[in-house]
């Protein structure tokens, strides 16, 4: 590794000097003898007298600490800095976007991002953002609408604290976050640590700080994998400013080695494809998978085997798509095989433990990663004796289903006799009626429910969600915000056809959340032609206005439609609870749990970040021509915010 | 703070688990139903409870007009039949299921809330009329009725 040529006064000493520096120019306020000694000083770095032997800065220091001049990094010429080949590494990798509030401590990076390659600043390109927490969520939601990851860059120790809560969503939620913070231990010393990575390490998968370039090529490929391979999470690389800015003109990059999953082994996959093939009548319960190839391979495999399935695509992203003609109760709700596929799903943990039933049932196979939810085998298709629970009860096989479908369906493949196929076709006609009339009764019902209130004001939730709905019915569309305190209409009203359809909750259940994870999947989206709509709760937002600047500033395809109901809503309803346990009233229940006096005008908060909107709308007549304009605008790539007051919930 | 979003958390994504079709969630998604308004007696000031209504939350769950919300309750009236049935039913609230605070209303003491002041709101809630048009007077509903009856290729 080559040495770098370090400035005459190490940044940490200069920190240490200016300190000082300024602790004897407090000094001379009320010490005329010591003004001349400090004027002495300058220039020379030489102890001052009555500074107990610590030397002020020099000029030319405090005009680097003040911004004024940068300091020659180097004397040699770099030709191949290190950074150009962690970035080269990256693109190799597939990362399509790197989001990062700038930091010095990654300068050398940064620069190699914007400025290396041909072009340059693509793959990944660089997404400015305002705040830490928003980059990361932002990786959160991409990957949730994508399946794989992008990159989030964080500035020391106070970038990496800054990201915190939303490495901690993202663990929760098991989404695959790559993460670097970069590391200068010479400049500000609350900026390092000995151990970076240990401020998140107990909700972060996997983490490494390489002291080498060659070392920090290859964890950044290992914290890739490491990311993408269940149970996903987010994964840490902290880069040494030094490592980053020193030349390396003949190191390489390793070859990149994809990660191996965890499958099932044939005997087992060879079981599971007889018990499909030869049950009556086979369900197939689909939780969430890691990639839209999981989710092609799902619908692969219940077509083999003309099983009726059930969807986790309500509740988030990469399950069964919901309108498929096998996704559905089916026209037999009495399964006589059972197969679940990943149906934990990945917030099953915070269900808590009370919820999991882990005893074994009969004819039921579950394959994936952490456990069971009960009930989980009938969403999407209710009812009958295995229908609901009965998937869900089984342990899993410690494997990850994605990977297991391919040794699955080959299986199958195998295995299918020419009456078996006929057979099944005749199946798969029976569900898809079933299905449908299924669809359309639950539909029917859903909105004479949603008509509550249609023309109430302010607006009722379900008008929103309703009114949106045949806008975009057509459009390829993702869902990014969490819906849970927003009514949950779509899940009635829309269909969930693709992976990315609707994005789920926050994961940890942490607040300002949507608006970042909407930004992230809108920047998946932008190549795709694809739009993000955004259904955002007014409390939420509060914690992360700056990302409508970023979805500005970076032309995304999305639409932010706001659900004001000017309190964090779901606090006020607790503390109104516990004042009448206390029977105390609930006229001071609004107290820290409103957003009222002023009100908050959101439409004026969007312009303050250059974003196109309108509000705040109070008249439902008004709301569909509003929501037409934004959709419209979002498909230009021109985001719009929409601030509608609606009703509570 | 966040302890409760996780709660709530829990309680919204339970919500799928026993859904048809995937078509579970959504608060206030009960169908619209038509029980006619109580015809008992009403005593309370309207004007009054309107203010009482607001500043003591009751927006909070039922919607600004009882049509919305966790518990809507026009159309149904459940527990509203008579003005003193409604003080009642307000006054034995408390703890009713407090592992699930979100899903249970407050209590409301007579000295937190005097009988006049619940005969107002009482008053108030009555004057609630059903803001749903007839379904085949919304277009917006009927095309996604339509959309979904359409076959799925």
């Amino acid at each position: 590794m080559a040495k770098s040529n370090k400035t005459s006064v190490g940044r940490r000493g200069f920190l240490r000097n200016a300190a000082a520096g300024a602790a004897a120019g407090a000094a001379a306020l009320v010490s005329p003898p010591l003004v001349k000694a400090q004027a002495q000083s300058n220039g020379t770095g030489t102890p001052s007298p009555g500074t107990a032997g610590v030397p002020a800065p020099t000029q030319a220091q405090i005009d680097r600490e003040t911004g004024n001049v940068r300091p020659p990094a180097t004397v040699h010429t770099i030709t191949r800095p290190g950074s150009d080949l962690m970035v080269q590494t990256i693109r190799e990798l597939g990362i399509e976007y790197v989001a990062a509030n700038p930091g010095s401590s990654f300068e050398g990076l940064q620069e190699s991002f914007i400025n290396y390659g041909n072009p340059p600043n693509r793959m990944p390109e660089f997404i400015t953002a305002l705040h830490e927490e928003s980059a990361v969520t932002m990786a959160h939601g991409y990957a949730k609408a994508e399946g794989k990851p992008m990159l989030a860059l964080l500035h020391g120790t106070i970038g990496i604290q800054h990201g915190a809560m939303s490495v901690y969503q993202a663990y929760y939620d098991r989404v695959p976050v790559l993460m670097i913070a970069g590391n200068d231990p010479d400049f500000i010393a609350a900026h390092t640590a000995h151990d970076m990575a240990g401020m998140v390490r107990s909700y972060t998968k996997w983490d490494a700080e390489p002291k080498t370039i060659d070392e920090a090529l290859v964890a950044i490929q290992r914290a890739y994998n490491e990311a993408i391979t269940p149970p996903m999470g987010p994964t840490l690389v902290v880069l040494g400013s030094e490592i980053q800015k020193d030349n390396a003109p003949n190191t390489k990059i390793p070859a990149y080695k994809p990660p191996v999953f965890v499958t099932i082994d044939a005997t087992r996959a060879k079981e599971i494809a007889k018990g499909l093939v030869e049950a009556q009548n086979p369900r197939i319960a689909v939780g969430r998978l890691r990639t839209p190839e999981g989710v092609q391979r799902s619908v692969e495999l219940a077509e083999l085997v003309g099983a009726s399935t059930s969807t986790a695509a309500t509740g988030g992203p990469m399950s069964f798509p919901q309108r498929h003609h096998l996704c559905g109760p089916g026209a037999d709700t009495t399964y006589d095989y059972t197969l679940g596929l990943e149906i934990a799903g990945a917030q099953a943990s915070i269900i808590g433990p009370a919820l999991a039933k882990t005893a074994a049932t009969r004819d039921t196979v579950n394959i994936g990663f952490g456990g069971t939810v009960p009930g989980a085998g009938g969403r999407g298709g209710g009812g009958g004796r295995a229908g609901r629970g009965g998937a869900a009860t089984a342990p899993p096989n410690e494997a990850d289903a994605e990977a297991s479908l391919p040794l699955i369906i080959e299986e199958v493949k195998r295995q299918l006799t020419a009456d078996q196929k006929t057979r099944i076709q005749a199946r798969i006609a029976k569900h898809a009626a079933a299905n449908h009339e299924a669809r359309v009764t639950a539909i029917t019902q859903a909105v004479e429910s949603k008509r509550a209130g249609w023309n109430g004001t302010p607006i009722s939730t379900a008008r929103i969600y309703a009114e949106l709905w045949p806008l975009i019915m057509n459009e390829d569309w993702c869902l990014a915000s969490p819906s849970n305190f927003s009514g949950g209409h779509h899940v009635q009203l829309w269909d969930h056809n693709k992976p990315y359809s609707y994005l789920g909750g926050q994961g940890a259940g942490g607040m300002g959340y949507g608006a970042p994870a909407s930004v992230g999947a809108a920047l998946a989206a932008k190549a795709r032609n694809r739009i993000v709509v955004n259904v955002q709760t007014d409390g939420d937002l509060n914690y992360s206005p700056g990302v409508l600047w970023t979805a500005v500033h970076h032309r995304l395809p999305m639409l932010t439609v706001m659900h004001n109901n000017r309190a964090w809503h779901q606090e006020y309803m607790f503390v109104e609870y516990m004042a009448g346990v206390r029977g105390r009233g609930d006229d001071r229940a609004h107290i820290g749990s409103t957003l009222r006096d002023p009100y908050l005008d959101y439409a004026k908060m969007a312009a303050g970040y250059g974003m196109a909107g309108e509000g705040p709308i109070t008249d439902p007549t008004k709301l569909s021509a509003a929501l037409k304009r934004g959709v419209a605008s979002a498909k230009r790539g021109e985001p719009y915010l929409i601030d509608v007051i609606t009703q509570p919930r | 703070m966040k302890r409760h979003h996780v709660v709530t958390a829990l309680v919204t994504l339970a919500v799928p688990f026993v859904s048809l079709y995937g078509q579970g969630g959504g608060r206030g998604g009960a169908p619209v139903t038509n029980v006619p308004a109580p015809t008992s007696p009403v005593t309370g000031n309207a004007a009054s409870g309107k203010a009482l209504y607001s500043t003591y939350g009751c927006y909070a769950c039922h919607g600004y007009s009882g049509e919305t919300g966790a518990r809507a309750f026009v159309g149904r009236w459940g527990n509203l039949a008579t003005e003193q049935g409604f003080v009642s039913f307000l006054r034995g609230r408390a703890n009713v299921a407090p592992l699930a605070p979100s899903t249970s209303m407050p209590s409301f003491s007579d000295t937190a809330l005097s009988d006049k002041q619940a005969k107002d709101i009482y008053a108030y809630i009555r004057t609630f009329k059903s803001s749903a048009p007839e379904l085949k007077d919304i277009p917006t509903l009927n095309a996604i009725v339509d959309a979904a009856k359409q076959e799925k290729k």
